[in-house]
């Protein structure tokens, strides 16, 4: 399965940094790039407003819901098309969070330039700073031992677990299924205390460089940190069950936002969007696994499968992380602090397994300093994918079919 | 055998019993009119993310900022304090100011400022009434810390 991720424009032509089963690859743009990749026009255009054409007909006005209001908190802004009940189209706003991040990194060395990768949307900064550091460590002839890479896998199933749950936890609150947010809610707090634990930052922040780890994890603590994700592993399953059982809770997700498997394949969706959809992706093998874990898939491609794809992902994240953590002890290199950059100019360009799908990087260096740095992000292509999901849902809907996406404004706009 | 859903709610006990310290000082006197009642209105003008994820966090159960009298409300006109999260980017300064006139007297505005050093954002704009800067990611702990100091309700217990 080829999936496009971005586009990389230069004074040399175009290149395409595509998803080859799994492995990332730089390819020239050949003719008709839009047939073979349904998502060209989407990544070449990146327009601040998505899908942004005017409807007209008789009675329909826009409503405008952003860029400051509870429902959504994030700064962002949806103009949706309406005659009363319906949104006819979803037109998202992604202008009001863009800070430029890309643009600040360039004169900048790789490390404090990594700083900044983790800050163009906190929730996934491990999947952002592995991805930075990947693209470095490729430009720049610099091999991680394999300790780093052993810990950099466990620490993004770790983002994985808490940014899904926080998904489940805004889904059941959306659906008032008030019992069962607040334990999830509690879930997801106590996977942000073991992050803490684990890394001493609760988003996974500052651990992460390029080509190392800048402190190693508390060995010390491990075993129990590991026993508290089976603890976990546990609680959670039993929540999850129960919460199948709830008809009230399952009706208000159940074809909420439904997108088709051919939709999301030519949106370029990647994660658990497109796996919600029956599509099995191959981005497990981009985030180089100690061991394979099993790809989530379901058919109905709403918000209910969105999020039992999600909450089964959290279960196995779990067991994952328990046998792995409880190994770690035998990880060991004398090599680590060896490792330096070989030269100090380059090109390179990453993508790893983030919690929303498909997350790159592409980087130029020179004189050691980024010259270029281009993210492309899974939110970008799904905020693409919550405007098609919205249309023609009623207005109560609405929180179903965005939170479900796991998207991100300070993602989007970077 | 499944249990009903309050049931299943009432067999554990989360809430947490400890002492939550701000990590600021109150930079103006406050009112005592919001003494064991306090309502929060957040708004997002620029952040990195982390802070909306760590405000989620403060309404988990472990906190349980309602026992305080802490409540997040969906509305400006409701709220006792803006609670306004990151540096302002260029495009939210017309926003912040319209959401800080909605604001009915009296009212307190604190400002997080997750990413102090990061280029390309704007200063803060002069915010009446601000009570606290404060900076980094703070903690669920401690932003509840700073609500309390203004909600005048510090407690061991509830």
């Amino acid at each position: 399965m080829k999936v496009l991720t971005g586009i990389i424009t230069s004074l040399k032509g175009e290149q395409l940094l595509v998803l080859d089963n799994g492995k990332p690859v730089l390819i020239k743009t050949g003719d008709h790039p839009e047939k073979i990749f349904g998502n060209y026009s989407i990544l070449k255009q990146h327009p601040v407003r998505i899908n942004d054409e005017t409807m007209k007909g008789p009675g329909v006005f826009k409503f405008r819901y952003g860029p400051v209001t509870a429902g959504v908190r994030e700064a962002g802004c949806f103009y949706l098309y309406t005659y009363g009940e319906k949104i006819l189209r979803a037109t998202i706003d992604i202008s009001w969070k863009q800070r430029e991040i890309a643009k600040a990194m360039q004169g900048r060395s790789p490390e404090k330039a990594l700083a900044l990768a983790e800050r163009v949307s906190s929730n996934f900064a491990l999947s952002h700073s592995v991805a930075f550091s990947r693209a470095v460590e490729m430009a720049l002839h610099q091999t991680p031992s394999l300790l780093t890479k052993n810990w950099r896998i466990l620490f993004l199933e770790s983002e994985r677990i808490y940014n899904h749950l926080y998904v489940i936890y805004k889904l059941s609150s959306a659906a008032a299924q008030k019992v069962l947010a607040a334990h999830v809610s509690a879930l997801f707090e106590e996977a942000l205390r073991l992050n803490e634990k684990l890394t001493g930052s609760r988003y996974l922040m500052g651990i992460n460089s390029t080509g190392r780890l800048l402190h190693a994890p508390d060995v010390a603590a491990v075993e129990q940190i590991a026993n508290q994700y089976a603890n976990m592993a546990r609680q959670f399953t039993e929540l999850y069950k129960h919460s199948l059982k709830n008809f009230n809770y399952l009706d208000r997700l159940h074809s909420a936002g439904t997108l088709s498997p051919e939709q999301a394949i030519k949106l370029g969706l990647t994660g658990p969007t497109l796996r919600a959809c029956g599509v099995k992706d191959d981005l497990n093998d981009a985030t180089e696994h100690l061991i394979s874990l099993p790809v989530i898939t379901q058919k109905e491609g709403d918000a209910l499968a969105r999020m039992e794809v999600r909450a089964e992902e959290i279960v196995n994240s779990c067991h994952y992380l328990v046998n792995h953590l409880r190994a770690s002890d035998s990880w060991y290199d004398a090599k680590e602090k060896e490792n330096i950059p070989q030269q100090a100019e380059g090109t390179g360009y990453a993508v790893v397994n983030s919690p929303s799908g498909a997350l790159g990087y592409y980087v130029e260096i020179k004189e050691n300093k980024m010259q270029r740095v281009e993210i492309f992000t899974p939110s970008y292509v799904g905020m693409h994918a919550v405007s098609h999901a919205l249309e023609g849902l009623i207005f109560t809907d609405f929180p179903f079919a965005f939170e479900s996406f796991g998207v991100h404004f300070a993602d989007a706009a970077i | 055998m499944t249990r009903w859903w309050p049931i299943y709610g009432l067999k554990k006990k989360l809430t947490e019993q400890k002492e939550y310290v701000s990590p600021v000082g109150l930079t103006k006197p406050k009112t005592r009119i919001f003494n064991r009642s306090l309502f929060v209105y957040v708004i997002d003008v620029g952040s990195s993310n982390a802070l909306n994820f760590e405000i989620s966090a403060l309404e988990s159960p472990q906190y349980n900022i309602h026992r305080f009298g802490i409540f997040m409300t969906d509305s400006p006109r409701h709220a006792d304090v803006l609670l306004i999260l990151g540096r302002p980017v260029t495009q939210m300064l017309g926003p912040l100011k319209e959401t800080i006139d909605q604001l009915p007297e009296p009212f307190y505005t604190i400002t997080i400022d997750d990413h102090p050093d990061q280029p390309g954002l704007n200063d803060y704009p002069e915010l009446p009434h601000h009570m606290a800067a404060l900076t980094g990611i703070p903690s669920p702990s401690e932003i509840l810390g700073l609500l309390l100091d203004i909600a005048k309700t510090k407690r061991m217990k509830s």
